[in-house]
């Protein structure tokens, strides 16, 4: 997270976490709230991210939260409340991911003005997209490549992903995130980075 | 270092996963391998590739509408019942015991007279066995309030785990909720408003009693000897609520003259009570005692030092008009 925005959120604390979470779990609304407005950026950011629309971010929020609401009295403080808030949303995200994987329509391939099929990773990884006109790539369309590799992974080989690349989480709490071991999840991180390689490499 | 365990190494090397020995290790065989070293060239342009699909901050009015909706249906939600929040605080309880799958059974004995528990279920089939106190003192004729109603858990006393056992027994207290009608001259009626003024558990409550025992006392039933004069003089000293204190003042008002414990009480308020219109009252309900010294000496330190200029004009008119007795 950004300085200034960790800086904020600190003086909206006024109390340690712990004590907001006894406090939600003996049943005061106003420090549930107090730890929603702690996560809700993070929440939001994740899931924005993830489904690419803020309506789906705002149903998954919506969802976590309440979850939470209704299951904190389960919170037992063995794992930090940051890994617990996030395995519920990643859990969510997920069922997210496995209900539209059957809708997404793949773009996997993209074609340049000749109609030749552009390595799109060769391109970038020696600048050639950036410094000849002829074949030069949108920024917008490589962002809208990338996040037609992404759907073409798996709802778990994209979760860790998005975790590991974009949220930058330790492979070990992403484990914990998502119920397994770190182990399982470095797995999963390579048959994804794989993927996507072949994918953006131009090839079906 | 084989190429295959380079290949993940470099994957793990690109996200910050390797100890400091391992990209040590990885740096060497970089050194001497082509092949991998265009491998991390390739993760390394996947990563910044993936920098086109770049995180976004959440815009504030898809955060405001999130929180707007998510607060809506916190309002909907109803609050836990009883048995939910027993059930949480049994979890909670039992897994710090070691290991032991949780096969507790709850099992209620209803203590004859205690109450009645209708028609619930217990989330999951669990049960567990629990010895009922009855909290409240026996009262006859008290019906339960309903069958509808759950007695309230007021707390756990004691979980034990039988040894070498799947059992775990849990004992706890209720609180039955009861009621009772009756006339003001039933005995139990008066003894359960003599409770209520002082351990009523809302003003409206300690309020509605005092009202109705100064009622009595006014009316001039049975205030004597019953130990309604005493439990007004109480509230009016120590209760916190004003209007519960005014009822009191009210209640005592007859008997100023004739009894000199309820004459000090109501000379204590006129000294020492937060509320002006309490002090006011007070000193309009000594009229008939103006004349005695100590009422007297009292009127004089409020017409000297209380704060409120209503209260000093009132008492210092008083003790102009009443005759000095020597």
């Amino acid at each position: 997270m950004d300085g200034p925005e960790r800086v904020q959120e600190r003086q909206q604390t006024r109390a340690p976490e712990a004590e907001l979470i006894r406090e939600a779990q003996a049943g005061s609304r106003a420090a549930f709230d107090a730890l929603v407005r702690q996560y809700e950026q993070q929440v939001l950011r994740l899931a924005l991210h993830l489904t690419g629309s803020e309506h789906d971010a705002e149903d998954i929020y919506q969802e976590a939260f309440l979850k939470a609401f209704r299951y904190i009295g389960n919170f037992r403080f063995e794992c930090s409340f940051y890994t617990w808030i996030y395995r519920i949303v990643t859990n969510l995200c997920l069922d997210q991911l496995r209900r539209k994987k059957t809708r997404r329509e793949d773009q996997a391939v993209v074609v340049d003005h000749s109609g030749d099929e552009i390595d799109v990773l060769a391109s970038v990884s020696d600048n050639r997209s950036f410094s000849n006109p002829g074949k030069e790539l949108d920024r917008k369309m490589l962002g809208e490549r990338i996040q037609a590799a992404l759907n073409k992974l798996t709802p778990r080989e994209r979760m860790v992903f998005e975790l590991k690349h974009y949220q930058g989480l330790r492979l070990r709490t992403i484990g914990e995130m998502l119920n397994t071991t770190e182990e399982t999840a470095k797995n999963t991180l390579f048959r994804a980075t794989k993927k996507l390689r072949s994918q953006l490499a131009g090839l079906r | 270092m084989n190429c295959e365990v380079a290949h993940e190494r470099i994957v793990l090397g690109a996200y910050g996963e390797l100890t400091d020995e391992q990209v040590h290790e990885l740096e060497r065989h970089l050194a001497t391998c082509p092949e991998c070293s265009h491998e991390r060239q390739q993760v390394l342009a996947l990563q910044s590739l993936a920098a086109a699909h770049p995180v976004v901050e959440p815009d504030a009015n898809l955060v405001a509408r999130s929180r707007l909706r998510l607060e809506e249906a916190l309002d909907a939600v109803p609050p836990k019942r009883w048995y939910e929040r027993l059930a949480q605080s049994i979890a909670k309880n039992v897994s710090s015991l070691q290991s032991a799958p949780v096969a507790a059974s709850l099992l209620l004995i209803i203590g004859g007279g205690a109450g009645t528990l209708a028609g619930y279920e217990f989330a999951q089939g669990r049960l567990a066995h629990v010895a009922v106190r009855p909290q409240v003192a026996q009262i006859q004729n008290a019906q339960p309030l309903s069958d509808a109603t759950p007695a309230e858990i007021s707390n756990i006393s004691s979980i034990a785990r039988r040894p070498n056992s799947e059992l775990i027994e849990v004992r706890y207290n209720q609180i039955v909720p009861q009621r009772i009608e009756g006339s003001l001259d039933d005995p139990t009626i008066r003894q359960l408003l003599i409770l209520a003024s002082e351990n009523g558990s809302s003003v409206g409550v300690r309020d509605d009693s005092v009202g109705l025992l100064a009622a009595e006392c006014r009316a001039g039933h049975g205030c004597k000897g019953e130990g309604f004069r005493d439990v007004l003089m109480t509230a009016l000293r120590y209760d916190k609520n004003e209007g519960v204190r005014a009822k009191a003042l009210e209640g005592l008002e007859p008997y100023v003259s004739e009894d000199m414990r309820v004459r000090d009480a109501v000379l204590e308020a006129v000294l020492y009570d937060s509320d002006p219109r309490i002090r006011t009252a007070a000193i309009n309900i000594l009229e008939p005692v103006e004349a005695d010294t100590s009422v007297r000496q009292v009127l004089s330190t409020v017409a000297n030092s209380d704060h409120n200029p209503h209260i000093r004009n009132a008492s210092r008119e008083i003790l102009s008009r009443a005759p000095v007795i020597q």
